[in-house]
């Protein structure tokens, strides 16, 4: 079974963000990028399904710019066998990621694509369904655990308030939850690995896809400051603050 | 335990306030010990001021009724330094917590003696800056008690220890002066630095009430490694080959044993699953892609060399802080065997046969007791701890271990190293200050706190008896 995962470089998630001074956009110069923590998860339970010998090839892809290749090196260190990379530049849209993806489905025919349930920059949530809408196959969204059991695949799904278990026909998209797995750490030796294994990059056109953007960013701006608190002198005081000042009793 | 005089009560009252003393046994327990557990706090008062003024009444107060002062900060030492044990008033500085005069052309800032580490470090980070000791207590730990300590930490190989952060410092002596010591100046040889006497002086010379501490630039994309390697040996081949190549912020090791407790008490991953005797682990920072290739072709040297058998390397900031933890969590983790600790250093080319010596003395005189070897290694600083086996009573454990102890320090004496590298002499070392230091050189240290505190009353019975 060949398997499809998707990764996405984002702002490494433990950098606090700053907005850029002209308030355009989020400042990345010089800021630590990392794998999208849902996306090393899809990683992780793809590498997984070939070491219990249900996948028989990993397929790491990514879409973006030049620098995104590290985050595909770094699925290929943590056991994927091969990258593509999808060059493109500029904010795409979760719509424009999902043809892209789309195109390399069509390509490379996986029986089961994994993604992250949602990217922590753009916490979108949309690209798994639209690939699955564009596909036209069955999605196992939230997942919290997995399992091929002949031609079916089932899916148990983080719901409100309990788990819910699907059973999903195959090829099928999964999109992953924080509970799936713990990701490994990239072994050293396997880094030096990674570095010889192949990895082809696509344009946009090579997959008969347009970058068209439907949305524009107006403005990103950090959230209000958090005003001082005050230390009151006794219980009366703070009973006073809380009826006049705050009027949350009365 | 003697109960307070109604004369003494008010006239501590009358330095600090009426609310800032306290009689009460919660209070003794929560003021009156640092992490060790090995005496029980019995002071007199807690007091608690709020100014360098307020102390200098305290230590007048002192001398007048003939009381000792014990400073605390954070409590979080390892020797019971800051250990009120004998009817002494304990002078705690929580209250001299604040940060100012930050001056981002000399990189300092003056902190009162109260800041906590970590309170420093994150004024440093919001001003674009470092401070860059760090250890695993930082989140309680004050900087007063980091200069009474010279505290050290994890990031020695790099940046040294507190000693070489501190810009100056103001003390009150035993006698009630207020000093202020070098005042910020990166170079001033006009006469004695008497700063760097109160470095490291446990409270000894007096109450360090606050100090212009040196900042850093902050590191740049910091990568961790962890590497497994078959012996110790393997592990100061390793270190020898990083270092040569490559500046490290930070070189440290941990046993099997150690990492094992860790995985299963913390709920870590280990970070892979071939098997090793000891661990490395290497921090350092990626100016460009160069250094993390000049990293990966080390390991490859290493590993053909046959002195490391796996590793893997941080991929995030959480990755970073996730294998970080797999040798700062081991302190904590080992603390429900209460173990015996010991803080031993020699130079570092030395470590590995010291460490052997050492190694062969324990394992023949506890064969029954589990020991977990850590440390920063880099500076040639290892942590030896005994856990007691729980079936065994604390008394008899800890006497077994004072025993062997002396053979351990006798291996010490023989290798010119330390017997206490980071942690100080306070109560539990004092015995063994010989072991370090000639008598000439502990019979001038009695004479130096003379000049500072005629009546010995500041934090009497530690580091030496008078």
């Amino acid at each position: 079974m060949k398997v499809l995962v998707a990764v996405k470089r984002v702002v490494d998630y433990n950098v606090k963000v700053r907005a850029k001074g002209d308030g355009t956009d989020v400042d990345l110069n010089n800021v630590k990028m990392a794998i999208n923590p849902f996306c090393e998860i899809a990683v992780e339970e793809a590498v997984r399904l070939k070491e219990a010998g249900v996948a028989t090839e990993v397929i790491a892809v990514s879409v973006g710019a030049k620098p995104c290749q590290e985050q595909i090196r770094t699925a290929l260190a943590l056991g994927a066998d091969r990258g593509i990379h999808v060059e493109a530049e500029g904010r795409l849209e979760p719509l424009v990621i999902a043809k892209l993806l789309k195109g390399v489905v069509d390509k490379e025919e996986p029986q089961l694509v994994i993604l992250g349930k949602q990217s922590i920059d753009g916490d979108n949530n949309q690209t798994g369904q639209m690939l699955g809408a564009l596909a036209n196959m069955p999605q196992g969204t939230f997942a919290s655990e997995i399992k091929v059991e002949g031609d079916k695949l089932n899916v148990i799904r983080e719901v409100d308030g309990g788990l819910q278990t699907l059973s999903l026909s195959l090829p099928a998209i999964v999109t992953t939850d924080l509970r799936l797995n713990e990701p490994r750490y990239a072994s050293l030796p396997n880094i030096m690995k990674a570095k010889k294994k192949q990895l082809d990059v696509y344009t946009p056109e090579d997959l008969g896809v347009s970058v068209t953007s439907h949305v524009s960013q107006l403005k990103v701006e950090p959230p209000a400051e958090r005003k001082a608190g005050i230390k009151v002198e006794d219980v009366a005081q703070l009973v006073d603050k809380l009826k006049n000042e705050a009027k949350v009793i009365s | 335990m003697a109960a307070i005089s109604p004369d003494i009560l008010s006239a501590l009252q009358a330095c600090v306030g009426t609310e800032r003393v306290f009689t009460d046994a919660v209070s003794f327990e929560h003021y009156g010990r640092d992490w060790t557990r090995v005496h029980t706090p019995a002071p007199l008062a807690v007091v608690l001021p709020g100014s360098a003024g307020e102390v200098q009444a305290l230590v007048r107060l002192a001398l007048a009724h003939k009381l000792a002062l014990v400073p605390s900060g954070g409590r979080t030492g390892l020797s019971a330094g800051a250990v009120a044990h004998n009817g002494e008033v304990v002078v705690a500085l929580d209250r001299l917590d604040d940060i100012t005069d930050f001056n981002p052309v000399d990189r300092t800032v003056r902190c009162g003696a109260g800041v906590i580490t970590a309170q420093l470090q994150a004024f440093a980070a919001d001003q674009g800056f470092f401070y860059p000791v760090d250890f695993a207590s930082s989140g309680s730990s004050q900087i007063g008690g980091n200069i009474s300590t010279n505290a050290g930490g994890i990031k020695v190989i790099r940046h040294g220890m507190t000693r070489d952060w501190v810009a100056g410092l103001k003390i009150v002596t035993g006698s009630g002066e207020l000093l202020d010591l070098n005042r910020g100046l990166v170079k001033n040889n006009a006469g004695y630095d008497l700063r760097q006497l109160v470095i490291g002086a446990e409270g000894t010379l007096g109450i360090v009430v606050e100090a212009t501490m040196r900042l850093d630039r902050p590191p740049k994309d910091l990568a961790v490694l962890v590497l497994g390697t078959p012996d110790m040996k393997a592990v100061m081949q390793v270190l020898e080959t990083y270092q040569g190549a490559m500046d490290l912020q930070a070189f440290e090791f941990f046993s099997e044993l150690a990492l094992q407790k860790v995985v299963v008490h913390q709920g870590l991953q280990r970070p892979f699953a071939t098997p090793a005797e000891f661990y490395a682990l290497l921090e350092f920072e990626q100016h460009s892609d160069a250094d993390m290739e000049q990293a990966m072709a080390l390991f490859e040297h290493c590993v053909e060399q046959g002195w490391v058998v796996d590793g893997v390397v941080s991929q995030s900031v959480a990755q970073a802080q996730s294998l970080w933890r797999l040798r700062e969590d081991i302190s904590e983790t080992i603390s429900r065997w209460t173990p015996y600790k010991n803080d031993i250093s020699t130079t570092i080319a030395r470590v590995p046969e010291f460490l052997a010596e050492v190694e062969a003395v324990v394992s023949a005189s506890y064969p029954e007791f589990e020991i977990v070897w850590f440390g920063h290694i880099g500076d040639g600083n290892v942590h030896l701890n005994v856990l007691k086996p729980d079936t065994l009573p604390m008394a008899e454990f800890q006497q077994r271990c004072g025993e062997v102890s002396r053979w351990v320090f006798e291996i010490v004496q023989r290798y010119e190293g330390s017997i206490s590298a980071e942690h100080g002499v306070g109560l539990l070392k004092k015995d063994y200050l010989h072991y370090s230091r000639s008598e000439l050189e502990i019979q001038m240290m009695r004479q130096i706190k003379k000049v500072f505190d005629p009546q010995g009353i500041m934090n009497p019975g530690k580091i030496f008896d008078l």
